[in-house]
């Protein structure tokens, strides 16, 4: 276990130090993610400024929403999206069979020796955002409310990384996978809006079948009192389970995935 | 070069494409969810008490239309574009296309209207006939205005495909597009009109983006579509356009010339 630890911390600081070579690239890609971001959220500041609110709405439980949103997609994706993202091209080319058989948990080192500090833009703009929201919500703040936010921003880090793991693990079976996060991007642009501006099938989907609905909109509108469809008075207790839950579905299809992985041919 | 061989270029294209088609599936859903949530903002917004003068006129299926044509349609995804510029460049495969009898920028446009015509076909219109059987698709305003949209669309196609290959060329000097794409990607949200069209935009900026290229791209061709331009200043807008398009042609052939003298392959 202390040598896996030992391990873990060697690899990032290995893939860190690759990074830190182009400090130039590294930090010009920090500020235009930033940027980008701040691009899509004044659109949507925009819209609001012009119409008053969002599906009930206002601007600051929006930036609530965008930060939450923003936070555990970063989270989530720095242990995994651009490590997974790879993934079809380690099976194709072969390189998978060498990573195979290290010393160590597969997924443990696509993890860990990937684990992408690209997200940092992300990261500063998400807890900036949520400082200045969580003084503008009409939320009363206490223990259980600050607990509950931090455990679902930890719940949500986890669906997102539990997709991104699933989609690359999809790579082993299916040489292809890349493909497949259009979809997660799809949804992940929805997760970014009130629930209840949607249909219900939408609805359904994004809380049953791409459950992204638990990395942002569900969290928060139940820390701002708002109406959940479908969970209900379940809402707040869906947001702690989801993570955990869908963790535990990704390690069986990873293992699946490993268990019926013959190569790409060759 | 006989614009023969770069008609096949562009066929070549479209045939890579075709060969890797069980993809498509996951593109054109994925694209489906994306116009699935603009509209869902529109029709929130619009359902809101107050919103009928908020619109300045402008009614909900006008605003669907517009998502579907400022969207999927006209704001094409130049990033394929970006990335085999930036590869291009990095991996030294450039220096073959300089050693062709080739003009690589007008290879590149070439190629790139292939992938176009691909999406358009496998993602685009299926995508465009869902949202007309949910929630039908405004016609043109008119036939005049109909007519008009045909020729900004080539028009906003050119301003994108220049911009974004002007935005590759500066790999020569950055040795990375990944960072310069983010930027313009910012840009484009907010000035191209794809997401908000300017009308609804404060009046100070609405008259600042109105006359920068980017909104040509999306906010122009889909605003003459649903009739929001007079005839008079359709053809104006479109000959400023056209300005704007000549002023980039003549940087990206400028630029053109420059990163051919300085090509430095990484590591070669």
């Amino acid at each position: 276990m202390l040598r896996t630890v030992i391990l873990m911390r060697e690899l990032v600081r290995m893939y860190i130090r690759t990074k830190v070579e182009y400090p130039g690239a590294m930090v010009l890609g920090w500020v235009s993610q930033f940027v980008s971001y701040g691009a899509v959220y004044t659109a949507i500041a925009l819209i609001i400024a012009r119409f008053g609110m969002l599906g009930g709405w206002t601007w600051s439980d929006m930036a609530m929403l965008l930060s939450v949103h923003l936070l555990t997609y970063s989270v989530g994706a720095s242990f995994s999206f651009t490590q997974f993202r790879e993934m079809e091209d380690l099976v194709r080319q072969g390189t998978m069979d060498a990573i195979l058989v290290k010393p160590i948990g597969t997924w443990l080192y696509m993890v860990f020796s990937g684990f992408n500090i690209g997200y940092a833009g992300h990261v500063v703009l998400a807890v900036g955002l949520m400082a200045w929201a969580i003084t503008q919500v009409d939320v009363a703040w206490s223990l259980p409310t600050v607990l509950f936010l931090v455990a679902t921003l930890v719940s949500g880090a986890m669906v997102v990384c539990a997709l991104m793991t699933m989609i690359g693990a999809t790579a082993l079976v299916w040489v292809r996978s890349r493909h497949l996060y259009s979809i997660f991007f799809g949804f992940w642009e929805l997760a970014r809006y009130p629930i209840t501006i949607f249909p219900l099938p939408i609805q359904v989907l994004l809380l049953a079948v791409v459950p992204m609905g638990f990395i942002s909109t569900v969290p928060v509108a139940v820390l701002l009192g708002k109406p959940v469809p479908l969970l209900g008075d379940f809402a707040g207790l869906a947001c702690l389970l989801a993570g955990p839950v869908m963790a535990g579905l990704a390690m069986l299809h990873w293992r699946w995935c490993l268990r019926n992985y013959q190569g790409a041919g060759g | 070069m006989k614009a023969r061989a770069y008609a096949a270029f562009t066929v070549n294209a479209l045939q890579t494409r075709l060969t890797y088609r069980h993809t498509i599936w996951a593109g054109a859903f994925g694209d489906l969810v994306f116009i699935f949530a603009r509209i869902a903002i529109w029709v929130s917004v619009y359902g809101a008490a107050g919103a009928a003068s908020a619109a300045n006129g402008v009614t909900l299926p006008e605003m669907i239309t517009y998502s579907l044509l400022a969207g999927p349609l006209l704001y094409w995804d130049y990033s394929r574009l970006l990335a085999d510029v930036g590869t291009a460049i990095r991996s030294g495969d450039v220096a073959v296309y300089l050693l062709k009898p080739l003009h690589y920028p007008a290879y590149l446009a070439a190629s790139h209207l292939g992938h176009f015509l691909f999406e358009l076909a496998a993602s685009t219109v299926p995508v465009a006939v869902i949202i007309l059987l949910v929630f039908g698709l405004q016609p043109p305003a008119s036939l005049f205005h109909g007519l008009a949209f045909l020729a900004y669309w080539p028009l906003s196609f050119m301003i994108l495909f220049t911009l974004a290959t002007l935005l590759g060329l500066a790999a020569f000097w950055l040795m990375t597009v990944q960072s310069l794409d983010w930027f313009f990607n910012a840009i484009m949200t907010l000035l191209s009109g794809g997401m908000v069209p300017l009308w609804f935009f404060p009046g100070w900026l609405a008259a600042i983006a109105g006359h920068l290229p980017f909104a040509w791209i999306s906010y122009y061709p889909a605003a003459v579509y649903l009739g929001k331009l007079e005839p008079g200043q359709t053809l104006l807008y479109f000959g400023i356009g056209l300005v704007w398009l000549a002023v980039l042609l003549a940087s990206l052939a400028w630029l053109w010339s420059r990163a051919r003298d300085r090509l430095i392959v990484q590591g070669g």
